[in-house]
């Protein structure tokens, strides 16, 4: 609750700030204040010392799990706005409004990390979209800011109807909005009683809701929007898109299908003729195919990070079919892991002024500190061992073949995280084996190539110690 | 027999699909009610067309022109704007009705909402979105 209500106020003291603030620098300076005490705060709450006690009705419930997402979300936008400060003053007029902006976003994925009800997952969702509308289309002058903007805005309104369609069907099927029931006898209330009935109708909202939250994720078949969204808008609001709010998606969708697989048995489903686990066998399969083979093909490495980022939901998803612990654990990992990772490879992106292969070639020579942070970063992505990025796809491995029955799926994986090395080293062999100039659009300054390393060195030293992370859940 | 099995079977049978038929059977005289009206009418009206009939009529004032002329972005600013805070007035009609027992707590709350709309309205002003002459 800290975090939910924290997050709103400071995004609208954001939006007073900028409205009082004739100060344009002191808009990141004010955000980072904001972001740093939301991250204490709801490190407090994680450790029973929640400030606010407002009654929620069972709307929402505050596990360790979602609140330890919230701490690793809150953690990566500081990291982001810290490493991308200069590029959102650059935007732009409206820098306050973006701040805020990010801040309401933030407050959307809190409410998806905690939500109950589903009711409360569509309104953590449009809460989490609309903002990014707006900043997706930030650029006015620019026309594919402006077409990606639109786009977005449109099928991203079509895929919520999908998904409020599908709430609405799983409400005429069990009668109840509600994923647990707390604090009542689940047996004498008649729509609890419903609730472990299956019914076609119960069925088909759920396929509906699917359909709506892989859109969310940019999931395949659902992925078309991602490559041009993700190239139009500008490069710094790319790489929060893609990481931050692509996880706070992730969270919504393991919480629903975590707490559902619990409701009900396999054998349930068998009766209605629906295999969960072979449906999103099929959706990772797909994804990981149009993600991988489409990126090899790209010349610009902007596009070829947007498809890259449907691979890595495609790893991701892998949580989706497991739903064990372990995945749930693989999931913080491949969080932090991809986040880290991209908003690294985003960052010194938009510094340069040729976004395609040969804008890098010869990096290693102009810009050493840069490449190497660079060439770490897309090591992580690709799961080379001592990065973070390893760790993440083991456990994600590791958990579907705990679930049994799905080795060919953790093969196919495997398949595809080879063939995803093939064009992540592209980028650095023309970083080091090509001569060339890089040429930059912005000066780098030391704090940014400072940052770049610490980002580097985080990415190495969690490769090595990946427990560190996963003790904070539990202690 | 039969039929006290539907009877115990009541309250439950709200969850079956076969209890939306009388929507569905709704829908389809709906749709076909309509259909057949224009259908109908289409075929059995006289039909006399002249240039007047067919001409586009505005209140009597002869049309001039095209209406898709680009107008002044700031209409839409002002009519977005319109829309924000006419949603407000609509959110007090059910706590008018419930005035009397959701108390002081009520009171406070939607002391909440005005409060964090008058917030934007400042923003709004501060901004200059209302101001008409640049």
């Amino acid at each position: 609750m800290n975090a939910i209500i924290l997050s709103a106020i400071f995004g609208i003291v954001m939006m007073l700030s900028s409205a009082f603030v004739k100060n344009t620098k002191a808009y990141k300076s004010i955000a980072l204040v904001g972001l740093i005490l939301l991250l204490l705060a709801n490190i407090c709450e994680t450790y029973s010392h929640a400030w606010l006690n407002i009654p929620t009705f069972d709307m929402l419930e505050f596990s360790r799990f979602g609140l330890y997402f919230n701490t690793l979300a809150i953690a990566c936008t500081i990291l982001f706005s810290a490493f991308s400060q200069r590029e959102i003053e650059r935007v732009g007029r409206y820098i306050g409004e973006y701040f805020a902006l990010i801040f309401f976003v933030l407050c959307g994925i809190f409410i998806l990390s905690s939500y109950n009800n589903l009711l409360m997952l569509f309104i953590g969702i449009e809460i989490m979209s609309i903002p990014l509308y707006i900043l997706t289309g930030a650029r006015k002058e620019n026309l594919k800011s402006n077409e990606a903007s639109l786009k977005y805005f449109l099928m991203g309104s079509f895929s919520t109807g999908i998904l409020l369609m599908g709430i609405a069907l799983v409400y005429g099927g069990t009668g109840d909005f509600a994923l647990v029931h707390h604090g009542q006898d689940i047996s004498t209330s008649i729509a609890g009683a419903m609730n472990k009935r299956m019914s076609f109708l119960d069925v088909a909202g759920m396929i509906l809701i699917l359909t709506g939250m892989c859109f969310k994720v940019s999931a395949a078949p659902f992925h078309f929007w991602a490559p041009d969204i993700y190239d139009g808008s500008p490069s710094v609001f790319t790489s929060f898109m893609a990481t931050i709010v692509k996880a706070g998606a992730f969270i919504a969708f393991i919480r629903l299908f975590a707490i559902r697989e619990e409701e009900t048995t396999i054998l349930e489903n068998a009766i209605i003729g629906v295999d969960w686990k072979m449906l999103f066998s099929i959706i990772i399969v797909a994804t990981l195919l149009f993600g991988n083979i489409t990126a090899i093909f790209q010349q610009s490495v902007k596009r070829m990070l947007a498809y890259s980022s449907i691979a890595q939901a495609g790893f991701m998803l892998f949580s989706l079919l497991s739903l064990n612990d372990t995945a749930k654990e693989g999931l913080l990992l491949y969080v932090v892991a991809y986040s880290v990772a991209t908003i690294g490879l985003f960052g010194i992106l938009a510094k340069m002024k040729d976004y395609t292969l040969a804008g890098y070639n010869g990096m290693a020579k102009s810009h050493p500190t840069l490449a190497f942070a660079n060439a770490i970063f897309l090591l992580s992505l690709s799961g080379i061992p001592l990065t973070i990025g390893f760790f993440a796809k083991y456990y994600m491995l590791m958990a579907v073949i705990q679930t049994g029955g799905y080795m060919w799926v953790a093969i196919v994986g495997v398949i595809f995280a080879v063939i995803s090395v093939f064009y992540y080293f592209r980028v650095i062999w023309s970083m080091y084996f090509k001569e060339g100039t890089v040429e930059l659009k912005y000066p780098v300054t030391k704090g940014f190539k400072i940052l770049a390393v610490v980002m580097a060195l985080i990415i190495i030293l969690l490769g090595a110690f990946p427990q560190v992370i996963l003790n904070f859940l539990y202690f | 027999m039969l039929s006290s099995h539907i009877m115990a079977a009541a309250p439950v049978a709200a969850q079956h699909a076969s209890s939306y038929l009388p929507i569905a059977l709704q829908i389809v005289f709906a749709i076909g009610f309509v259909a057949l009206m224009i259908f109908v009418s289409a075929l059995l009206g006289p039909k006399r067309k002249t240039n007047d009939k067919l001409a586009n009529f505005t209140s009597g004032i002869t049309t001039h022109g095209n209406a898709r002329q680009p107008m002044a972005i700031k209409y839409f600013l002002i009519a977005i704007l319109f829309v924000l805070f006419d949603v407000e007035v609509i959110f007090f009609y059910p706590y008018a009705v419930n005035f009397k027992s959701l108390s002081w707590t009520g009171f406070y709350e939607i002391l909440l909402f005005v409060g964090l709309f008058l917030i934007g309205f400042v923003y709004i002003i501060k901004k200059r979105a209302l101001k008409w002459e640049d």
